[in-house]
C-alpha cells in the first residue's frame, strides 16, 4: 500500500518507530504538543514542516503559506495571544524579515506556546548565504533550542511549546539543513487532539513599550533556569577528563564519531548543549571546572564558544586552553566559521590538541590527482524547458540590442541562477528578496550624477508578493525609472512548488481567487505587459520597447514552471534535430544550442558532428527551435 | 577554442555598434543566433568567437576598400569620382499613373522591382514597407507586395536582416532595394558563399543623405506629427495630410541623423546596379543612374515595355547635383569618423585639394 | 556487517536520489538497523551534483555526513558523479555500482571542460575499488518502461549484489510502500532487472571471476 511521507507524521500511533526527516519530526512534535496554528513562507530547508502540517484537517489545525515571514509570524503570534499553540516556520534568511515584529512582540510577550522554527543552511546548500541565526535570536532576546538529531527535533519541538508558555514569550527552535533534510528513526508520542478554544478576553492586551525590555530580560533569566534541568544538555564519556568538546546541533554526532575514530573515548568528555541561548551556565561551569582543554563544535559561527569563553572570564577556573573558531583550530576547507561542520574537521581539531597523526582512508596523491583531472565541475543548471532560461535570453538579447549596457539587478529564487553561467551571467547585483527593485530604483536616480546605464530588475512571482510591492510603490512615488521583469511561473518553485497568492490554490490545495500581479501593478498606476517568454522574439522585442519608456514599467513573463507542467501534461511535444538541416561546426552559430543556450536537453552528437536532443531529458518547450539559425530543430505535437 | 581571444562579434560591437557607426542595414542579422535587431537597433548578444566572422565581413562599416569593391562590380569601367561608375544619368518615372501616385516621386523604384519580378530577373525582393512613422523590412514576391513598399522612409530599416529568411524560403534570385550602406553590404554579402550571398542578383540603390535614429519616432509622436499621411524633405520637413500641411525646420531633426550617416561617403549608392533618387526639381520624376550592364539591360527593357519612362537630365541641374555630392564627399573625407573608409589617395586628393575647383 | 556501513548515493539533481535513499533507509530500519540519512536538496532539481549519505549501524546513531574516505558502497547514477564521490569518500575498499550513462554538466556543454572518456573512467573505477559493477540502468529502465526508473534499477542492483544484509523481499515490500500504485509494476520490474544483473555478477565474484564489465 503506497504511503505518502506525511502520513507517518499525521497518522502514526504512539510507540511507532518511523523514519522521518527532521522537518517531519518537528511537525510531529508540534502535533504532539497540540499546535493549532502553523504558518510559514516557504524556504529551504524548512519547507516540509508546514507542507506536512497542511495535511491535517483545517478544523484541527490552521495552516498557511504566508506571503512573507513577518506577516507569517504576526499571524502565528495572534493565535498565541488567543491562548493557542502556534508554530511559525522560516529559513534563516526569513528570520531577519520577521525580526522587526519579533523584537517588538518579544517585549510584551505572548500567551499560548509560540515556537519560531528557523532552519539555517550552513554551507548554503540551497541558499545564497549561510548566516548563523542564533545571533539574531540573541539580539531579539529570544531563547534558542538546537536539536542534535532528528529524534531530538521532535522532542525539542514539544518542549519548546512548554518553555514558551512557562516564560510567556516566543522560543526559537533552530534547525539546520543536516537536521531538516536528514532522516532518522523517530519514536512517536501521543498527539494532543483534545479541543482547545481560542479566547482573547477583554483586557488581555499585548503592547510594546521600552520598559518592557526588562520583561524580556527577565524572561531570559527564567529560561536559563529552566534550561539547567531540561534534559537537552548532557555529557557523555568520562566524568573526569582534561579535555571536553562543547557541542551543539549535529556537531554532537561529528564530535562523537571523531572521538571514536581516534580512540579517545576514555580521554574526552563530550558536553552537549541543546539550549544554546541563554546558556545553562551552572551546567557548563560544572563541566568547565578542572578542564585543561575546551574544544568547540558548532555551526556556523562561534556562538556557544563566545558564551562559554565569557563565562570562563567571569569565573575563577584556572588555565584552560580554548580551541574553536575563534582560535582558528576548528576549521574546514573554507577556514573557521564558514561552511558546515563534519567528522573530518573534528578529527583534525582533536588530532591537533592530542598531537596525533591521523591519515584518512583514501587514495595515493597520484591516484587522487589522476582522478581529479578527469572530473569536471557540475554547477547548477536551470531545468530542461525552464522558462527562466528563455526569459534570461530575452533580457540578454534586448539589452544587447538596446545598446545602452543596462544594469541588471537580480533577486532571490531559482532565477538567482541568472547570476551564473546557466543564466548567461546576466545579473550585476544579487542580494535578498526584494533587493532588485530597490537597487534599480536607487540606480535610476543617479543620472543626475552621470550614471547613464538604464536599469532592469528581475524578480520572481513569489518574491513579488513577498517583498517587491513596497519597492514598486517607493519607486513609483519617487519617480524611479526602471523596468521590472517578473518571472511568473505560477508557484514558489525553488522550495518545492508551494502555491502563492497568484496561484489560485490554497495551502490545502483548494481553489481560491488568484491575486493577479498585473492587477496590483496597474493599481499602482504602473504600466504592465504580459508576454510568454517561450515566444522569445516577442519577449525580447517587448523589453526593448519598454526600457525606452520613461518611469517604472513592469513586464510579466508568464509561463508555468517546466517541472509543474511536466507533471500535469499527458500530451507532450517532441523536439528533435533534423540533422540534414543542422550545419554542424560549419554553421556560424558555434554550437549555439549546446555551448550557449545550455539546456540539458540539447546535446552534441559527436558521431555526426551535429546537434541533437536528449529526448529522455527534453521538456518539449521548443524555444531552442525558435533560436536555431538553421531551423534544424523540429517541434512536433504528439499524443 | 581560445576564450581569451576577441571574436568578430565583439569587434563588430566595439568598432561599429558601440561608437554609433552602425547604420542598421541588417546585413549582420539573421544567419546566427547572436545578432538581433528590434526597433531599428542592432545588438551583438554574445561573442561567438567563430573565427570566420561573416557578420564583420559583410558590415558596410567594417574596414571597406571601396576601390576593390568597385573593381569587382564594374571591372575596369570608367569611374567618376563624384557620381561613381555609371552608364547613364537621366530623369525617369514609372510608366503607370497608378504607380506614380503611390511612389514618393516618380515611382521608379517600385516600377523597376515589379518589372524585375514580372520578367523573372528576380523571384523576390527585400524592400522596406510601412511609412514614415514605422519602417517595416519586407520580403516581397509579388507586384502587389511591392506596391505596399512604395514611398520614402527616413529612418533605418534593417531590411537586409531578411536575407537569410529569403534564402531559407527558397528564393534563388533576390533583389534588394536599399540605402547606400545596404548596397555596400550587398556587394560584400555576394562574396560570402557560406551564407548563400550569390543569391542576391539585383541591387537597386537609393540616394541617401542620412537616415534618422528611432528617437525620431518619439519626436513625431510627441509633436503629433505621426497623424499626417506623408512626409517629405524638400529642404525643410513637410508633413502632408487630409487636414492640411505643416512644415517644420530641418534643424529640429538634425540631432536625429545617425552618426554613421554623417560619415557616409556614398550618398548615391555607387555600387548598385541602378541608383534612384529625387530630382529636387520636379516631384513627378526621379533621378536614375544606371551603373552596371545588368542595370542597363533591365532599364532598356523596362523602357521598351513602357514600365518606365525616361528623359534627359538637364546639364545645368546635373552640375548642381555634382556640386552637392562633391561637397558632401569632401566633408566626409575631412571628418575623423570616416576611418573605416579606405579611399585611394588619388581620389582623396581630388576632393581635398585638386578637385576643389570642380 | 561492517559497522557503521556507509553508503553514498550520488547522481545529478532530478535523478531520483531522495527516493532511493528513502527506500534504502526504510529497508535497513525494517530489519532493525539504526539508520541516518543525510541529504542536501532544495536546489537539487537544478541539475547540480546530489549525494545522499546513508549510515547503517547495529549499535548507534551516526551523523548525516560520511567522513572522508569512509564510504563502503557508492551507488552512482552517473559516472562522473561516481568519480566525484570516490574522490571524497572512496578508498581501495569501496565498492562502486555505477550507471555509465553520462549526464553532461552545463560547463561541459558550454565547452569549458571536457567530459572524460567513459572507458577510461570505468577502468579507473576498477583500479580504485574493491569491486566495480557497471549497470546500464538507463537502458534497463527504458526496457521497464521509462528511463526515470533507472534509480530503481540501481536499487535492484544494490540488493542483488548482496552488499547489504537486507533480503530481496524487504526491498520489494518497501518499494511497494513508497511508489505510487499506478507506477508500481514498472518500478518492481525495474527493480527485478537490476537485481538479476548483479545477482549473477557477484556470485561470479565469489567464485573468483572478475566482476567488472567494461563495455
Amino acid at each position: 500500500m503506497h504511503k505518502m511521507g506525511w502520513q507517518d507524521v499525521i497518522e502514526g500511533r504512539p510507540g511507532d518507530r518511523v523514519l522521518l526527516n527532521g522537518n517531519e519530526a518537528i511537525a510531529r512534535g508540534a502535533l504532539e504538543a497540540g499546535v493549532r496554528y502553523a504558518s510559514s513562507y516557504p524556504g529551504s530547508p524548512s519547507s516540509e514542516i508546514v507542507q506536512t502540517l497542511s495535511k491535517v484537517p483545517d478544523s484541527e489545525l490552521y495552516a498557511e503559506w504566508s506571503v512573507n515571514e513577518i506577516v507569517s509570524l504576526e499571524g502565528a503570534t495572534a493565535a498565541s495571544f488567543a491562548g493557542l499553540r502556534a508554530i511559525c516556520v522560516m529559513k534563516a534568511d526569513g528570520l531577519n524579515v520577521a525580526l522587526d515584529f519579533l523584537t517588538s512582540m518579544n517585549l510584551g510577550g505572548c500567551k499560548g506556546g509560540l515556537v519560531v522554527t528557523v532552519a539555517d543552511d550552513p554551507q548554503g546548500h540551497s541558499s545564497v548565504k549561510e548566516y548563523d541565526s542564533r545571533y539574531l535570536a540573541k539580539a531579539a532576546m529570544v531563547p534558542v533550542l538546537e536539536p542534535s538529531t532528528v529524534e531530538e527535533a521532535r522532542a525539542m519541538a514539544i518542549a519548546a511549546f512548554n518553555f514558551s508558555e512557562q516564560i510567556k514569550g516566543p522560543v526559537i527552535l533552530r534547525s539546520v539543513t543536516r537536521i531538516s533534510h536528514s532522516r532518522g528513526l523517530v519514536e512517536l508520542g501521543k498527539s494532543v487532539r483534545e479541543d482547545k478554544t481560542a479566547s482573547l478576553p477583554a483586557g488581555d492586551r499585548f503592547l510594546t513599550k521600552t520598559i518592557f525590555h526588562m520583561k524580556a530580560r527577565d524572561r531570559l533569566i527564567k529560561a536559563a533556569g529552566i534550561f539547567e534541568d531540561c534534559g537537552f544538555n548532557y555529557s557523555e564519556g568520562p566524568d573526569k577528563a582534561d579535555t571536553a568538546v562543547f557541542c551543539s546541533g549535529t556537531s554532537l554526532l561529528y564530535a562523537r564519531e571523531a572521538i571514536e575514530t581516534l580512540g579517545l573515548n576514555d580521554e574526552i568528555k563530550l558536553v552537549k548543549v541543546g539550549t544554546t541561548f541563554p546558556l545553562p551556565e551552572k551546567f557548563i561551569l560544572s563541566h568547565l571546572r578542572g578542564l585543561k582543554n575546551a574544544i568547540f563544535a558548532e555551526e556556523v559561527r562561534s556562538f556557544i564558544e563566545e558564551g562559554i569563553v565569557l563565562l570562563y572570564a567571569r569565573n575563577n577556573l584556572g588555565k584552560i586552553c580554548f580551541y574553536g573558531k575563534l582560535s582558528g583550530d576548528v576549521a574546514g576547507v573554507r577556514g573557521p566559521a564558514c561552511g558546515e561542520m563534519n567528522v573530518d574537521i573534528m578529527i583534525k581539531a582533536l588530532a591537533k590538541v592530542y598531537g596525533i597523526h591521523y591519515e584518512a582512508p583514501g587514495y595515493t596523491p597520484e591516484k587522487t590527482a589522476e582522478l581529479s583531472a578527469l572530473v569536471p565541475p557540475r554547477e547548477y543548471a536551470m531545468c530542461p524547458g525552464c522558462p527562466h532560461r528563455a526569459s534570461f535570453w530575452a533580457v540578454k538579447t534586448a539589452i544587447a540590442v538596446d545598446g545602452r549596457n543596462s544594469i541588471v539587478a537580480g533577486d532571490i529564487g531559482c532565477y538567482c541562477l541568472g547570476a551564473w553561467d546557466t543564466g548567461f551571467n546576466l545579473f550585476d547585483t544579487l542580494h535578498c528578496m526584494g533587493a532588485g527593485p530597490g537597487i534599480a530604483s536607487g540606480l535610476s536616480k543617479l543620472g543626475r550624477f552621470g550614471l547613464k546605464r538604464p536599469t532592469v530588475t528581475i524578480v520572481g512571482d513569489s518574491t513579488f508578493y513577498h517583498a517587491v510591492i513596497p519597492g514598486l510603490i517607493n519607486g513609483q512615488y519617487s519617480g524611479s525609472d526602471y523596468l521590472c521583469v517578473v518571472l511568473d511561473n505560477s508557484v514558489t518553485a525553488m522550495t518545492g512548488h508551494q502555491p502563492h497568492p497568484g496561484s489560485g490554490i490554497s495551502v490545502y490545495g483548494r481553489p481560491v481567487n488568484a491575486i493577479k500581479i498585473e492587477d496590483i501593478v496597474r493599481g499602482l498606476g504602473i504600466p504592465c505587459k504580459i508576454v510568454d517568454p517561450y515566444d522569445n522574439f516577442l519577449a525580447a522585442e517587448t523589453i526593448c520597447a519598454m526600457v525606452r519608456e520613461p518611469g517604472i514599467k513592469v513586464l510579466i513573463f508568464r509561463r508555468e514552471c517546466a517541472l509543474v507542467a511536466a507533471r500535469k501534461q499527458r500530451r507532450k511535444r517532441r523536439v528533435y534535430v533534423d540533422q540534414s538541416l543542422c550545419r554542424g561546426d560549419a554553421c556560424g552559430c558555434g554550437r549555439f544550442c549546446v555551448s550557449v543556450w545550455g539546456c540539458p536537453g540539447n546535446i552534441w552528437d559527436h558521431k555526426t558532428g551535429k546537434a541533437n536532443i536528449d529526448e529522455a531529458v527534453c521538456a518539449g518547450c521548443g524555444v531552442c527551435a525558435s533560436l536555431c539559425p538553421a531551423g534544424a530543430i523540429v517541434v512536433e505535437e504528439v499524443e | 577554442m581560445n576564450n581569451s581571444e576577441q571574436g568578430y562579434g565583439a569587434r563588430l560591437k566595439e568598432e561599429v555598434i558601440d561608437p554609433g557607426f552602425c547604420s542598421v542595414c541588417g546585413a549582420c542579422v539573421g544567419f546566427c543566433p547572436y545578432i538581433k535587431t528590434f526597433g531599428e537597433r542592432v545588438g551583438v548578444i554574445h561573442d561567438c568567437k567563430v573565427c570566420e566572422g561573416v557578420c564583420y565581413r559583410v558590415c558596410p562599416r567594417s574596414p571597406t576598400q571601396y576601390h576593390v569593391l568597385r573593381q569587382e562590380v564594374f571591372g575596369a569601367s570608367e569611374h567618376d569620382p563624384v557620381f561613381g561608375a555609371y552608364k547613364a544619368i537621366c530623369f525617369a518615372r514609372a510608366g503607370s499613373e497608378h504607380l506614380r501616385s503611390r511612389g514618393q516621386y516618380g515611382g521608379v523604384v517600385t516600377a523597376l522591382v515589379t518589372f524585375a519580378l514580372k520578367q523573372g530577373i528576380i523571384d523576390g525582393a527585400l524592400m522596406t514597407g510601412g511609412n514614415f512613422t514605422k519602417a517595416i523590412p519586407t520580403l516581397v514576391s509579388s507586384v502587389s507586395d511591392a506596391l505596399q513598399c512604395a514611398g520614402s522612409k527616413y529612418t533605418s530599416s534593417p531590411t537586409l536582416g531578411l536575407f537569410q529568411e529569403a534564402v531559407k524560403e527558397g528564393y534563388q534570385k533576390i533583389g534588394v532595394v536599399g540605402r547606400p550602406c545596404q548596397i555596400t553590404a550587398c556587394r560584400k554579402i555576394q562574396k560570402a558563399s557560406e551564407i548563400s550571398g550569390g543569391k542576391i542578383s539585383l541591387v537597386i540603390g537609393l540616394f541617401c543623405m542620412g537616415s534618422l535614429l528611432p528617437e525620431f519616432y518619439s519626436f513625431l509622436k510627441e509633436n503629433h506629427l505621426d497623424r499626417y499621411e506623408r512626409m517629405d524633405i524638400p529642404k525643410d520637413i513637410l508633413f502632408q495630410g487630409a487636414g492640411g500641411d505643416v512644415m517644420i525646420p530641418f534643424e529640429d531633426v538634425r540631432r536625429f541623423i545617425r552618426l554613421s550617416c554623417l560619415s557616409c561617403y556614398d550618398p548615391l549608392s555607387e555600387l548598385a546596379d541602378v541608383s534612384v533618387g529625387s530630382t529636387e526639381h520636379d516631384p513627378g520624376w526621379n533621378t536614375l543612374i544606371v551603373r552596371t550592364a545588368k542595370g542597363m539591360d533591365m532599364v532598356e527593357k523596362a523602357r521598351f515595355t513602357g514600365d518606365i519612362e525616361t528623359k534627359a537630365y538637364p546639364p545645368d541641374l546635373l552640375n548642381v547635383l555634382r556640386e552637392a555630392v562633391f561637397n558632401r564627399k569632401k566633408r566626409v573625407l575631412e571628418c575623423p569618423e570616416s576611418m573605416y573608409l579606405d579611399v585611394p589617395p588619388r581620389e582623396k586628393d581630388y576632393f581635398l585639394t585638386a578637385g576643389g575647383d570642380a | 556487517m561492517k559497522d557503521p556501513l556507509n553508503l553514498a548515493i550520488t547522481g545529478v539533481g532530478g535523478q531520483g536520489n531522495i527516493l532511493v535513499s528513502e527506500i534504502l533507509a526504510k529497508a535497513a530500519s525494517a530489519v532493525g538497523l539504526k539508520v541516518t540519512v543525510g541529504e542536501s536538496y532544495g536546489m537539487s532539481q537544478r541539475g547540480g551534483s546530489v549525494s545522499s549519505h546513508i549510515r547503517i549501524s547495529r549499535k548507534s546513531l551516526y551523523g548525516p555526513i560520511i567522513p572522508k574516505g569512509c564510504a563502503d558502497i557508492i551507488v552512482a547514477f552517473e559516472p562522473v558523479e561516481a568519480a566525484r564521490a570516490a574522490l571524497e569518500l572512496g578508498s581501495p575498499r569501496v565498492k562502486i555500482i555505477v550507471n555509465p550513462r553520462p549526464v553532461y554538466p552545463v560547463d561541459v556543454q558550454m565547452g569549458k571542460y571536457n567530459y572524460p572518456e567513459i572507458g577510461a573512467l570505468l577502468k579507473i573505477f576498477k583500479e580504485i575499488s574493491a569491486q566495480a559493477l557497471i549497470i546500464e540502468s538507463t537502458d534497463l529502465a527504458l526496457q521497464a518502461g521509462d528511463p526515470v526508473v533507472q534509480n530503481i534499477v540501481m536499487v535492484g542492483a544494490l540488493a542483488g549484489s548482496g552488499y547489504l544484509p537486507i533480503a530481496n523481499e524487504i526491498f520489494k515490500k518497501v518499494i511497494t510502500e513508497v511508489v505510487p500504485q499506478k507506477a508500481l509494476r514498472m518500478n518492481l520490474n525495474a527493480y527485478e532487472m537490476g537485481f538479476a544483473k548483479t545477482n549473477g555478477l557477484v556470485n561470479e565474484a565469489k567464485s573468483g571471476v572478475c566482476p567488472i564489465t567494461v563495455p
